[in-house]
């Protein structure tokens, strides 16, 4: 973390946020703290992008999708389920608190309701403190030549 | 110069030695030994019968070391290792000939790598000889043997509550200052102890015209055989002392170029990127490795690349060795002409 | 301990009939610890077939190394029949293309206990009933098989091969599926610090050398992920960060698949344990989608189905 922000990374599926003013909120009106990703579906999130996230320093991870039956591909975010979920059982297996790591299954009704989720992430992430435990490549210096 | 170091006086000299140097010895790690750097809480491993895990080219070539910071911009640093002097103890003389072999590689006439080079110039190597050699090297084999002295600064023989140090440099004279020189008798003794334990190997393989059988057999089908059951990982070729292939990569996450050990056993080694691999299967890749250290090592530099420290002999997961593979080599045809 | 003339004469009828091009087993190693996987092509070469309890190698492995279309035969213990299972599933190999000698299997030794106790110069083992003589350069020692077995075989459920062709010696009952589990709880009531210390500690000492990987018969991929440069998912050099990403991944990548044999730990040159991750995959698999990998060879793994019937299965 730095300047007591807490580093979010947030994959969403491009399809769940129904809404023009939320999917605006959160292409221009992000906070600088959380990272966006978009994927075609969350059937696509691999894995591997959570750890990569992880390891380029995320203290917590929010993938926002559709709910079942809601699915423009009809059953890939059935197939992020069971993997993603697994995925975060398994890390927090070896120590990373599973809290950093949320699901936020949104129906195509919903309004506003990213905002609260990222907000009330941030909160519990702040609560959780920076990470601990998994390893953090080494990070990059903005500007010049790393010293 | 003949020495006697009394070995509970060794943890002081250890801190002595601290004083101006960074001091590396085989200390526990799990079940093994491993070169590590003298701290607080050391637990030195001198009395196994065989070397480390690790061989300690790791001190030399770091399995894996930045090259090169640079920025998305276009700027770019190459990184200073920074090297300290430091002194390694107890390192085996079968891997001290191996890091002399790859002076070979690193430091040529034309080219010279500065980080191995800087590493070199700033080290001491203590030896410590094998008494009672292991049971699964074979470096009298490869012209080479327990109390080897090659890249050494000073050889110590184990007495049992002592050793004797023979120093064999400058550098090597520096580190024992202060202590008594051997006995006469004490020297005859150590005599002993080195010839017997070299006699006492077996010799593993003939090396006479190994090198031109295997020249010859380049298509035997005996690889066919002998590559069937290797599973084409890196485990000898990670452990061992000569071996010294590397892969320079970007890791463009943490904008670094980066250079960690690589090996010839694994398939995308000689991936090339048209997608052609001139060593596409277990065939070419065994064939490949038994060759460079046999073959390839002695046209290049005349000496075979193999220091006989049976890491490879030990730790392959499914046993193969590479002793009785000469062994098989060595039955192979040979067309008499080009005997030697 | 099974009869190995009966393994023998099994195998030579198998190619001496034509059955298969190829039977895959052991043989003598060059030193007495290490039997070798061997491809037998002719009923002359059988002699040579050995099985011993140090025959610590998952044989399946190699049979994503072979040409698809051969017929193989192979000796096979418990967790290698599901293996098979589980590589058929997966269409690497045609079940009708394989023929399984299946051998009850009493767990398998784990070297390393062995030299740990008696140094390296090990001159001959021999196995009778439940012990295990070990003769070296200093001498004799007798130890009793179970305390020397490795820890995956201490737990299995599954030693009797479960869909061989022909099974050599009496089956044997299947283990108490408790041990595993309870195995994996004592690992997850640990607090969070120490299971990463634990973590931590093992990945560490990791080379990269991918021992584990290609003794490991599900990891047969072209291109492994550690393997792309783009997307650079991993770092390939023994850093922090790739050693934790390379066990952590490649586990996962087994959830489903893994049939707990324990081949990647015994290939391991810097003796890291791994298979307590494995171990939780497995344990999660069976507990939440009642899912063992390879106990027949046409039920997909449940990373493989997609189902809606799991709507009510995860909340937010």
């Amino acid at each position: 973390m730095s300047e007591n922000k807490p580093s979010i990374a947030l994959f969403q599926c491009r399809w769940c946020l129904y809404a023009p003013s939320d999917q605006e909120w959160v292409d221009h009106h992000l906070p600088s703290n959380i990272h966006l990703t978009k994927s075609p579906c969350t059937g696509r999130i691999n894995p591997l992008y959570l750890l990569n996230a992880i390891q380029g320093g995320a203290d917590g991870i929010v993938i926002s999708g559709c709910l079942p039956e809601q699915c423009h591909f009809k059953t890939g975010n059935m197939a992020a389920r069971r993997q993603l979920d697994e995925f975060n059982d398994f890390l927090d297996y070896i120590g990373y608190d599973r809290n950093r790591v949320r699901f936020v299954w949104l129906d195509l009704q919903d309004r506003g309701i990213i905002q609260k989720e990222l907000a009330a992430f941030e909160e519990q992430i702040v609560a959780l403190g920076p990470v601990d435990d998994l390893a953090v490549r080494v990070k990059p210096v903005a500007g010049g030549a790393n010293a | 110069m003949n020495l006697i170091l009394e070995k509970q006086t060794l943890p002081a000299l250890l801190r002595f030695w601290q004083e101006d140097h960074d001091v590396y010895l085989p200390q526990k790690l799990g079940q093994f030994s491993h070169f590590m750097p003298l701290q607080e809480q050391t637990d030195p491993l001198l009395g196994e019968p065989h070397n480390t895990r690790i061989p300690p080219k790791s001190l030399f070539l770091p399995m894996t070391e930045t090259l090169v910071k640079y920025t998305k911009y276009g700027t770019y640093k190459e990184v200073d290792p920074e090297v300290e002097s430091r002194i390694i103890f107890a390192i085996r003389p079968c891997d001290a000939q191996a890091v002399k072999l790859l002076d070979t590689v690193f430091e040529q006439e034309r080219y010279t790598d500065p980080l191995w080079v800087e590493r070199r110039n700033n080290t001491i190597t203590i030896g410590l000889g094998c008494h009672e050699p292991c049971h699964n090297g074979f470096c009298t084999t490869v012209g080479y043997g327990p109390f080897n002295k090659t890249g050494l600064d000073a050889l110590l023989t184990d007495l049992g509550d002592s050793y004797m140090v023979e120093t064999l440099t400058e550098a090597g004279e520096k580190c024992f200052q202060h202590l008594t020189p051997a006995s006469a008798q004490t020297e005859a003794l150590v005599a002993e102890i080195q010839l017997n334990a070299y006699n006492s190997m077996e010799i593993a393989f003939p090396t006479v015209n190994l090198k031109e059988k295997l020249e010859q057999n380049f298509n035997s089908d005996y690889w066919k055989e002998i590559s069937e059951s290797c599973l084409s990982c890196g485990v000898c070729t990670f452990l061992c002392p000569t071996c010294f292939c590397f892969d320079i990569v970007d890791e463009t996450q943490r904008y670094e170029r980066v250079r960690n050990w690589d090996t010839c056993m694994f398939r995308v080694y000689s991936l090339e990127a048209s997608g052609h691999n001139p060593r596409p299967t277990r065939v070419e890749r065994t064939r490949q490795r038994i060759s460079h250290k046999f073959v390839y090592w002695i046209d290049q530099v005349n000496q075979i690349g193999c220091t006989g420290c049976g890491r490879c002999v030990r730790y392959c997961p499914v046993g193969l060795d590479i002793r009785a593979m000469l062994r098989q080599v060595q039955q192979l045809p040979l067309e008499v002409s080009h005997a030697v | 301990m099974p009869d190995i003339e009966k393994i023998k004469a099994e195998a030579k009828r198998l190619l001496q009939e034509g059955v298969v091009d190829v039977v895959v087993a052991f043989k003598a190693g060059d030193t007495p610890l290490h039997p070798q996987p061997a491809f037998f092509r002719s009923p002359e070469e059988i002699d040579n077939l050995v099985y011993g309890s140090l025959c610590q190698n998952n044989l399946a492995t190699f049979l994503t190394r072979m040409p698809k279309q051969s017929k193989l035969g192979m000796v096979v213990r418990g967790c290698e029949n599901r293996s098979v299972n589980a590589l058929v599933v997966e269409g690497q190999k045609l079940r009708e293309n394989l023929y399984l000698i299946g051998v009850p299997c009493e767990g398998i030794v784990d070297w390393r206990k062995i030299v740990n106790q008696v140094g390296e110069a090990v001159l001959n083992v021999r196995e009778e009933a439940d012990l295990v003589m070990v003769e070296t350069r200093q001498g004799q020692a007798t130890f009793n098989k179970k305390e020397l077995l490795h820890e995956s075989c201490l737990r299995c459920i599954h030693p009797t091969p479960i869909s061989a062709d022909i099974l050599i010696g009496e089956a044997l009952p299947e283990g108490d599926p408790n041990l595993a589990r309870t195995a994996v709880e004592e690992f997850e009531s640990l607090p969070r610090e120490e299971r990463f210390a634990w973590f931590q500690q093992e990945a560490e000492r990791c080379i990269r050398c991918y021992a584990c990987r290609e003794a490991c018969p599900m990891c047969y991929c072209e291109e492994c992920f550690v393997d792309h440069t783009n997307p650079r998912w991993t770092e390939s050099g023994a850093t922090p960060a790739g050693m934790q990403a390379w066990h952590i991944v490649r586990a996962f990548h087994q959830a489903g698949r893994c049939t707990s044999c324990g081949a990647c730990e015994r290939a391991c040159p810097m003796d890291i344990k791994m298979t307590y991750l494995t171990e939780k995959l497995n344990h999660d698999i069976r507990s939440k989608y009642n899912f063992e990998a390879g106990m027949d060879a046409q039920t997909q793994p449940p990373f493989a189905t997609v189902t809606l019937d799991d709507k009510n299965r995860f909340t937010v």
